[in-house]
């Protein structure tokens, strides 16, 4: 009987875990105390996507962010479908749809079965009218990582450009 | 099976399956405009429910919240209005003949006989009708409203699919999203967040203006001294959620109203100034505030989406119309706007 009850309970459990795990490792919702965690787990939408299926194209409006929980993911831009990025297990993308309303400038497309965990803007907006302290601390985090992004990519632009000007012959 | 024949015979599916959902919902036509009501009802107060989570109230406690003030509330109106309601309807009901009354309608038929041509002398009746009339939209009010079985099912069934709507309205949203293709999930998400930003501030800022114009009218018919003044301040307030109609249906029945009670037309002026006070102050003052963000429609498109939902849905459309058409809308120009982004790219 109880080998019976394990096994109901069980799978569910370490669903849950696994989740909590991926979430703690995004800055978004890292230090999350675990009663927050909850609440941002009950606005995740939950969807599972085959090989080679189209997320979301390059073009189309863009609501929010999406967290590999299992598989991999190609971010492409078109129409070349020049690579920019390959994702893994606890990636996220699309973090800026959460903040402005302009269209995705990329597309993502699954390389392999995928699980993702989606967290979009009305949650998000929802949230902050509910919670405030805590839509806040997630719209810091926001702030954060974006601005992380911007340092790596002033970093990148910057040896670029330096690579540039050294390999450029003197006039 | 050709490519061909197996899209015809999905097409033939979703059609026989759409064909038998409304056939279902026609049969239980009942419960569909009970649920519809719940709704509307708990789409207006979830606001109130989130604010009550900000100051750290679960969803379930901020529920019973609110629902604890509305039961109080609505148990005092109970007690302070129903006999006053029931009163004025029993009264409408029985119908209205004052001698004064009688006079000035015989009075009045009698200069539209003699100066309108095509009428071609015939006898009007306007009285009879008039009273048959008013004789009519009571039992109607009564049967639809304070009709005893109807009123118990709806007072235990309304509040009921109220609170489940409240309480776990965002996992009925998250299942409803869930069932989406992968291709239309984003899409559909959209899509609700933008209709919540317009037809939702469209159809609280309409309840609360209903509500400030009966209050308004009840006071103004109040202090004039009409009889049932009660019912049909309510009456207009209510009307007033229907565009265009609305406000012209409140004022027409308080005037005919004042008219059978006195015989003289002066406290139908009284009220007509009444009226257009309070469609002026509703104008410039509540509608600016309240209905700030609407669905912008033309007002010729508003007036035929009223008629056509009248016809159709009779009060319910009517009332519904506006945000119906406000929702197709929103659909229609998202949905070619993505389309023509889908091209360019």
């Amino acid at each position: 009987m109880n080998k019976l009850w394990e096994n109901i309970f069980k799978p569910r459990q370490n669903k849950k875990d696994e989740i909590d795990d991926i979430l703690m490792k995004i800055p978004v919702f890292q230090d999350l105390k675990p009663h927050a965690l909850k609440k941002i787990k009950c606005i995740l939408h939950q969807r599972e996507y085959k090989t080679n299926e189209i997320i979301f194209s390059q073009g189309d409006v863009g609501l929010g962010m999406y967290i590999i929980e299992r598989g991999s993911v190609e971010i492409v831009c078109d129409p070349e479908r020049h690579i920019l990025a390959e994702l893994q297990d606890g990636d996220f993308f699309g973090e800026l749809a959460l903040l402005d309303d302009s269209p995705r400038s990329a597309s993502a497309i699954t390389k392999t079965p995928c699980r993702m965990l989606c967290f979009f803007k009305p949650e998000l907006l929802d949230l902050l009218d509910r919670d405030p302290k805590l839509g806040s601390r997630i719209l810091f985090k926001l702030a954060w990582t974006i601005g992380e992004r911007l340092k790596t990519t002033n970093q990148q632009v910057k040896e670029l450009s330096c690579s540039t000007y050294s390999t450029k012959p003197i006039q | 099976m050709s490519r061909q024949t197996g899209y015809l015979i999905k097409i033939a599916v979703v059609g026989i399956i759409a064909i038998a959902g409304i056939a279902f919902l026609t049969t239980v036509s009942n419960i569909v405009k009970m649920v519809i009501i719940s709704a509307l009802l708990a789409y207006i107060l979830d606001p109130l429910a989130n604010f009550l989570e900000s100051r750290g109230m679960s969803r379930t406690s901020a529920t019973v919240a609110i629902f604890a003030v509305f039961f109080i509330f609505t148990g005092i109106s109970y007690m302070v209005f129903l006999p006053l309601l029931s009163g004025e309807i029993q009264a409408l009901q029985s119908g209205l003949n004052p001698a004064k009354a009688g006079l000035i309608i015989d009075r009045l038929e009698d200069f539209m006989v003699a100066n309108i041509p095509f009428l071609g002398g015939k006898d009007l009746n306007l009285l009879t009708r008039l009273e048959n009339s008013m004789a009519k939209t009571g039992e109607w009010i009564f049967d639809h409203f304070l009709d005893t079985a109807s009123v118990i099912t709806s007072m235990i069934l309304i509040p009921f699919i109220i609170f489940f709507l409240m309480k776990d309205g965002r996992e009925f949203k998250k299942a409803f999203v869930s069932i989406m293709p992968n291709q239309y999930f984003e899409f559909t998400l959209y899509l609700l967040y933008k209709l919540n930003a317009q037809i939702g501030n469209y159809l609280r800022g309409q309840f609360i203006d209903a509500t400030i114009i009966g209050v308004l009218s009840v006071g103004a018919l109040w202090f004039i001294g009409v009889k049932y003044f009660f019912i049909i301040g309510t009456f207009a307030g209510l009307a007033n959620l229907i565009p265009y109609f609305g406000p012209i249906a409140g004022a027409t029945i308080a005037i005919i109203v004042s008219i059978l009670q006195t015989g003289s037309f002066q406290m139908a002026l009284y009220v007509i100034i009444a009226f257009t006070l309070i469609k002026l102050f509703d104008d410039i003052l509540i509608q600016p505030i309240v209905v700030a963000r609407t669905v912008h429609m033309h007002p010729l498109v508003v007036l035929l989406s009223v008629l056509i939902g009248g016809k159709l849905f009779g009060i319910l459309g009517m009332l519904l119309s506006v945000p119906i058409v406000g929702f197709m809308k929103v659909v229609a120009r998202e949905s070619i706007h993505n389309y023509r982004r889908y091209r360019e790219v």
